[in-house]
């Protein structure tokens, strides 16, 4: 089998979850997937750290987020302010922001947190970091103002895994962490 | 006249609006819009024909690996790859374990709720509760203090205001015919199948790699090493693991799942009475049994019509077309020709109205779906069309499992034709497939004794061994019904894609000899006790397991909103 794209502690529990969630094919609506893979690419991330490319997979991703102390979901976001228009939701306003904010190809986020809160494993702290999409149309490229926002989205991720006590080391420039990719992010070109 | 609008707000793939007049109580005229655009097809013009999986496995949240599997299948199709047979038993496996999740998923998840009322299991007195759970089961969690314990749970949920998936309902509606104790024995088991299904899917976690998307696909076969002495390979270990993960599913789908869906069913045989739809079903047929093209599937392929039990044709891919009269497309040929998808055109044209609307010209275009037909006739395609088509070619297992349950009930197979029926006939394909799952596993721990560790068709994936000019056409059985992709291969590229997906055979709108859609057949003359809140509606249009949820708001006549609940 492939390697692990993450490790795991030996407890089974997750410290801290990494969710890219979007639909790729959808123009911005995939700015959380590609921050999650240019993350992985230039940056190492901390022991208890592991990352995930979600998609907009709900249900399926239960069996990681019920075991996750701490979940950030990186995604494209509305709100106010022009598109690229960095967004951070925590506590309180998680829970309707997923159900009214996030994108509609990716309701079954509202689901999955539904579902670890009746199995009384809802994550200790969830936090949503995401930028303003200008458009969720289909497309597979995102459009300049949130393409030109992802490096600034990398960086803030970044500054969250640090301020929850799990700072990532950057990779050498360039260099690919290959067994961070998989097929299908190779294939899609992220 | 009232007429009534649910209406997708946001969902897992696509958003789904029924319209509908209702007339003394009854739905007189239906119509079924996509209002989402997806045009997958542009997207995958110019790239290499080997990755087109990665891309379509992204479609849909909920069904990433139904158009892996047929984007491959359509792919070796054109190029003349013959997966092996490891690849085969791996690819039935995901499938069939796919299938089992989704439906339970559908059943508890998505669709209980149209027919259990959450508040009322609150009244439920838990002793009672055991008495039932215990004369339709022996599954072991059926104690008074288990059930107390759920009740208390699901009053500490209502009581914070937390009521999260079971927040947008219509409790309380006078169409929710259950006993208090019927409702907590199945909202337990709501709880109990969210644990379930997130233990049962590790099967694709062992096949697929960790990834949450299978990474394990591959033009021509698959990308896991088969090998039972190796570490980093499919192994001995493997065996043993889904072994025990299909021995839990089956003790969950026979002790759970089946006497749950007769009980509740027992209290709604009139829904056997609504919903009938078109009459037609259309089977692609799935899990091969053999290799090659041709080989035997164990859901059979063929076509019924008009209800006919007696009669069973076989499947023709020549004979289906897409028309686009109602759709908000543009065909280069006219708008009202039908074309076959090798040769199919997605070339968008929107013009509905500026959102957000309160009507669609139902008479102009009005969907984003095309409409699909077959031999130029509406088809419902799903788990219900696979039952009957199995059934009528004799298909011993299934005959057992139809047969027993229509006794149980009461009932005669004409009630087959119905909401209700489709619900069972989602139930009874889990069961027939827990029971078969473990056969392909000990077909690929027998592989690896006789030493066929074959994983791949290596002789076809480079693109200067394909053809320059290529066709092929991919045919899955996803767990919503027939799936179809196909490509044309020019120069080693994708020149041309089409899928017909099943939510389009099942929810498209009207053609251009103005038949309506499976969905917009069903709900004619579904009662509507409060066009406030449609829940019958719901009832029929979920019964399909459309791949989206809707929110609703209901208009009277003149376009003046009443009332807006956005529903699951």
């Amino acid at each position: 089998m492939r390697e692990p794209t993450r490790s795991e502690p030996a407890n089974d529990r997750i410290p801290l979850l990494v969710l890219g969630l979007g639909n790729v094919l959808c123009t911005d609506d995939g700015a959380g997937v590609v921050a999650l893979h240019r993350l992985r690419r230039a940056w190492a991330m901390a022991e208890g750290v592991v990352t995930v490319d979600g998609g907009t997979l709900g249900l399926a991703l239960l069996p990681m987020v019920e075991r996750a102390e701490r979940v950030l979901m990186i995604d494209a976001v509305r709100g106010d302010g022009p598109p690229g228009t960095p967004v951070r939701i925590t506590g309180d306003d998680v829970a309707p922001a997923v159900y009214e904010r996030l994108s509609p190809h990716q309701i079954g986020v509202a689901d999955l947190l539904g579902g670890a809160a009746m199995l009384g494993r809802y994550p200790s702290a969830v936090v949503i970091v995401g930028v303003v999409p200008a458009s969720v149309d289909l497309g597979f490229e995102r459009t300049p103002a949130v393409e030109a926002s992802l490096p600034g989205l990398v960086t803030r991720v970044v500054a969250e895994l640090t301020a929850m006590g799990f700072p990532p080391t950057p990779l050498v420039a360039g260099a690919l962490q290959e067994r961070n990719l998989d097929d299908a992010a190779r294939a899609l070109g992220f | 006249m009232t007429h009534i609008v649910v209406d997708p707000v946001t969902r897992i793939e696509g958003h789904l609006r029924i319209e509908a007049e209702v007339e003394n109580g009854l739905v007189s005229s239906a119509w079924s819009s996509s209002t989402m655009f997806r045009g997958i097809e542009i997207i995958l013009q110019g790239r290499d024909p080997r990755d087109a999986w990665a891309f379509t496995q992204r479609i849909c949240g909920v069904c990433t690996t139904v158009h892996a599997i047929a984007s491959i299948r359509a792919v070796e199709d054109a190029i003349g790859a013959v997966p092996p047979p490891n690849a085969r038993v791996l690819r039935n496996l995901i499938m069939a374990a796919q299938c089992v999740q989704d439906h339970v998923v559908h059943f508890y998840h998505l669709h209980a709720l149209d027919w259990v009322d959450v508040v009322s299991a609150l009244s439920a007195d838990p002793a009672a509760t055991a008495t039932l759970a215990q004369s339709i089961s022996d599954w072991p969690e059926s104690s008074p203090t288990y059930f107390a314990g759920i009740k208390a749970r699901i009053k500490a949920f209502v009581d914070r205001g937390q009521l999260g998936p079971f927040g947008n309902a219509y409790w309380g509606h006078p169409a929710y015919k259950l006993p208090p104790e019927a409702n907590l024995l199945a909202v337990a088991h709501y709880l109990a199948a969210l644990e379930w299904q997130r233990e049962f899917i590790k099967l694709h976690a062992v096949l697929g790699g960790k990834n949450p998307h299978l990474q394990s696909f591959l033009v021509g076969g698959m990308a896991t090493p088969v090998d039972p002495s190796s570490q980093a390979a499919l192994n001995i270990h493997t065996i043993t693991m889904l072994r025990k993960l299909i021995e839990g599913a089956r003790a969950f789908v026979s002790r759970v799942y089946i006497p749950d869906l007769l009980a509740i069913a027992s209290f709604y045989k009139d829904w056997a009475g609504h919903g009938a739809g078109v009459g037609n079903y259309l089977v692609y047929g799935e899990y091969p049994m053999t290799e090659g093209a041709n080989a035997p599937r164990y859901l059979p392929s063929g076509v019924i019509r008009n209800r006919d039990l007696s009669k069973l044709e076989p499947f023709d891919p020549g004979k289906i077309t897409e028309q686009i009269t109602h759709s908000w497309y543009k065909y280069a040929g006219g708008d009202d020709t039908a074309l076959h998808p090798s040769v199919g055109e997605t070339h968008p044209t929107y013009t509905g109205p500026k959102p957000p609307y309160d009507r669609l010209d139902t008479a102009a275009k009005y969907s984003w779906l095309k409409s699909p037909r077959y031999d130029g006739q509406p088809m419902e395609v799903g788990p219900l069309a696979r039952m009957l088509v199995a059934y009528v070619s004799g298909h011993a297992q299934v005959k057992t499992l139809v047969d027993g349950a229509l006794g149980k009930l009461g009932v005669g197979p004409e009630a087959l034709f119905s909401t209700l029926g489709r619900v069972a006939a989602r139930g009874l394909e889990t069961q027939l497939l827990v029971d078969k799952i473990g056969d392909w596993v000990e077909e690929l721990a027998g592989n690896m004794d006789k030493g066929d560790l074959r994983i791949h068709d290596t002789d076809r994936w480079d693109p200067s061994s394909w053809p320059k000019d290529a066709m092929g056409a991919g045919f899955h059985e996803a767990p919503r019904g027939a799936l179809g992709h196909w490509v044309h291969i020019k120069d080693g590229k994708i020149a041309g894609y089409q899928c017909v997906v099943p939510s389009t055979w099942n929810a498209g709108p009207r053609d251009s000899r103005g038949q309506s859609g499976p969905y917009e057949a069903a709900l004619l003359g579904t009662p509507v006790a409060d066009p406030e809140q449609p829940l019958e509606i719901l009832r029929t249009v979920h019964s399909f397991d459309p791949c989206m949820a809707c929110g609703v708001h209901v208009v009277d006549a003149k376009g003046r909103e009443l009332a807006r609940v956005q529903v699951r």
